[in-house]
């Protein structure tokens, strides 16, 4: 049963459009046809230690005896003289902070922009997504943990210059860059100068993130981004800090921010048996949506499956992101989503005035976007988003 | 050979119980001497002497407390060989060495090298070791002296050459055993040599301080063992920095613990900062206790900055409160009143 129903699902994810590249070279690898271009005269040998490349971090302030204090994150790592901060990829050298990864991407493929998952920033495209190494925070889940949850110089990383990642998105024609896959809050700068360079190029930078951010970086960030998807881990403290050494509450700071600003933000729920799939608290994080960010934040309830660390549990049944779904509904979210579940009708978009589907998905894949100028082809109704 | 080498612990732990009584007389730390609480022998009994080893002995030498001269390899050894003979209730660091280890063991020797040369555990020790073992049977190639990168072990001074060939000096250098493991409240990827060659480990760490786990002293060594020890720096190290130690593939294997205090930090670090170093010129070694080594280091780091008129850890909020959660774990005791500490 369970190989007929993995081979279904992973049949499920081939005519879902799932991206081809990251098929083809693994979840945490490289686009083999990018990786000719992105790394032409760079080398793709895995440095040591020794020759990380530095690049001034910004957000920092000094402290005495040469220690200093990240300003990036509401971790605020106080970091002595040759120490990383909690992220691994932040230096101290000489009372002085560095950044480790700036232009050194570990990871680079075009996707379908469904993946992020975004389902209402232009539907159908591919995005640029790459990633350099680290996180600051550490989900016991992590899907990505060989880069995500790694120091930089234990992953093979390459010279990537941000006016080389625009070129890129030019050159295979994808509107959007995504910053994703690790925690991109901990490469911020090269973040904010591929935003700016790609902004001039007329391409849209996209961030995807736990939004784990202290105000003064989002706010610079927020002047070159496109679009933000945010993973609430939860809505639960104890779960934050138990499950993922993080903290709630900065992140909903975070999405309050990005509502103020008018930056396009989707939400993922990444839905774990027994940790965070109470009705109580599916109704929550509803409420909170509704009332603090408005009813067109689209909210996508996605199934888990064991990683990392975190193997001792099931996938979740399809049955409670529909539970979530429909507590989110109640709640009057307009864009509840399930995902993880190619095929399932909730992969779609409906419109909130008719309940006509507008957009016909199944996992990745657009089979049908029927949006006339950003509205309801049925009743007129707006729908909220990016679609040009 | 398992019943010879419990026949020489028994006369080992003999001969210790032996010297107990006559050990407990000697003035043991400074601090011991200007009346704080000092080495306890004496209490639980005699009968409970008579059959333990001691749980941290202290070496210090005059000749290695020398500010204008480097001590000698000969000083060094001879104060890091009384102590493990001590330590293991043996007649000398060979026998003791001999006694702590299974014959066809992989001994690895951790090292704490991140400061580089001046504060990290100088060559001249580690190469005294080196030969113990060697006489005590262990085949070159089934020694393995090792921290978390090359550079930082060729930074202190630990290179091939300075070893009898065959040594092998190694720098984990990110090649990890890729399967996270879960240990206490977080998980980790630990160095490859550690998880399939390594049997036995001695842990040679230094006495110094750390800007936020409060010292750097044994326990916190084994960081450098894992993947992801920047994971494990907030809220002080706590309870991080106990629970690595406790976790089997470190515990099981340790055998003994080496600080070298020749020169010592009492401020500023992990780094190397010239400013708070001083020649406490000494060591500190267990074969049965690494916590009670840790808080002797850290009594020893805390009479410092007294001398200096710091601040102690506790008022400066950065009290290595994993300590007394390494004790709650069964590792040993970390309430200096009941360490039984004695002079070598």
């Amino acid at each position: 049963m369970s190989t007929r129903e993995d081979r279904r699902e992973f049949l499920a994810s081939l005519l879902a459009g799932g991206c081809a590249a990251c098929l083809l070279s693994g979840a945490c690898g490289i686009d083999p046809a990018l990786a000719q271009d992105a790394a032409s005269g760079t080398s793709l040998i895995p440095p040591t230690d020794s020759d990380l490349p530095l690049s001034p971090a910004r957000w920092w302030k000094p402290l005495d005896g040469g220690r200093i204090e990240c300003g990036l994150c509401p971790k605020k790592c106080r970091v002595a003289d040759m120490e990383r901060g909690m992220c691994g990829v932040r230096e101290n050298r000489g009372g002085k902070y560095w950044t480790l990864v700036h232009s050194r991407p570990c990871t680079i493929h075009i996707d379908p922009i469904e993946k992020k998952p975004f389902y209402h920033v232009l539907p159908g495209t591919g995005s640029l997504s790459l990633a350099a190494p680290g996180c600051n925070i550490e989900c016991r889940f992590c899907q990505n943990w060989q880069i995500a949850q790694v120091r930089p110089e234990q992953v093979r990383t390459f010279e990537l210059r941000p006016e080389q990642v625009a070129a890129l998105a030019r050159k295979y024609h994808t509107p959007t860059i995504a910053c994703t896959y690790t925690e991109p809050v901990v490469w911020s700068e090269y973040v904010y100068d591929i935003g700016a360079v790609a902004k001039k190029a007329g391409v849209r930078t996209l961030l995807v993130s736990n939004g784990f951010i202290n105000e003064e970086p989002l706010g610079d960030l927020l002047k070159v981004l496109g679009a933000v998807k945010i993973d609430l881990k939860s809505f639960r403290e104890k779960f934050y800090k138990e499950v993922c050494h993080g903290e709630l509450k900065p992140v909903l700071e975070t999405l309050k921010r990005l509502k103020k600003h008018g930056t396009w933000t989707e939400i993922v729920v990444l839905v774990i048996p027994t940790l965070n799939d109470s009705k109580e608290e599916f109704r929550d994080l509803a409420k909170f949506v509704a009332n603090e960010l408005g009813p067109e934040t689209p909210v996508h309830f996605t199934r888990f499956h064991p990683s990392f660390r975190l193997r001792n549990l099931p996938r979740t049944p399809v049955r409670t992101l529909e539970i979530a779904h429909d507590i989110a509904k109640k709640e009057g979210l307009w864009f509840p989503y399930v995902g993880n579940v190619p095929g399932h009708p909730y992969n779609s978009t409906y419109c909130p005035g008719c309940g006509a589907m507008v957009i016909q998905r199944t996992g990745m894949a657009v089979l049908e976007n029927r949006l006339k100028d950003g509205r309801c082809p049925k009743c007129g109704h707006e729908i909220p988003g990016i679609w040009s | 050979m398992a019943i010879d080498r419990e026949r020489r612990q028994v006369l080992g732990k003999l001969l210790a119980g032996a010297l107990a009584g006559w050990l407990t007389r000697v003035p043991l730390l400074a601090g011991a001497r200007r009346g704080r609480p000092k080495g306890t022998a004496g209490k639980g009994g005699a009968s409970a002497q008579a059959s333990s080893l001691p749980d941290v002995v202290v070496a210090r030498r005059k000749a290695l407390q020398r500010q204008e001269a480097a001590p000698t390899p000969e000083a060094v050894a001879d104060a890091l060989g009384a102590a493990i003979a001590r330590a293991t209730g043996a007649k000398d660091p060979v026998a003791g060495l001999r006694s702590l280890l299974r014959p066809g063991d992989v001994v690895g020797v951790k090292l704490n090298c991140l400061a580089g040369r001046g504060l990290s555990p100088r060559p001249e020790l580690v190469r005294a070791l080196v030969g113990w073992l060697l006489e005590a049977g262990v085949a070159p190639r089934r020694i393995i002296l090792f921290d978390r990168s090359t550079r930082e072990l060729r930074r202190a001074g630990i290179v091939p050459s300075i070893f009898p060939a065959g040594v092998r000096v190694i720098g984990i250098d990110n090649d990890y055993d890729w399967t996270p493991r879960e240990w206490g409240p977080s998980g980790s990827c630990f160095a490859r040599v550690l998880v399939r060659e390594i049997s036995a480990l001695v842990n040679v760490g230094v006495v110094k301080d750390h800007d936020l786990a409060g010292v750097s002293l044994g326990l916190k060594n084994w960081y450098g063992v894992i993947h992801n020890p920047n994971k494990m720096h907030d809220d002080g190290c706590y309870p991080y920095v106990a629970h690595l130690a406790a976790y089997p593939l470190i515990r099981e294997k340790l055998r003994l613990t080496i600080l070298d205090g020749i020169v010592a930090q009492a401020h500023g670090g992990p780094a190397r900062s010239p400013k708070w170093t001083w020649p406490w010129g000494g060591m500190i070694v267990s074969a049965t206790d690494p916590v009670a080594v840790d808080a002797t280091g850290l009594r020893v780091i805390e009479d410092r900055r007294r001398e200096l008129g710091l601040p102690s850890l506790a008022e400066e909020k950065r009290a290595p409160r994993w300590l007394a959660e390494a004790a709650r774990l069964g590792l040993g005791k970390a309430d200096v009143e009941r360490i039984r500490l004695v002079e070598a």
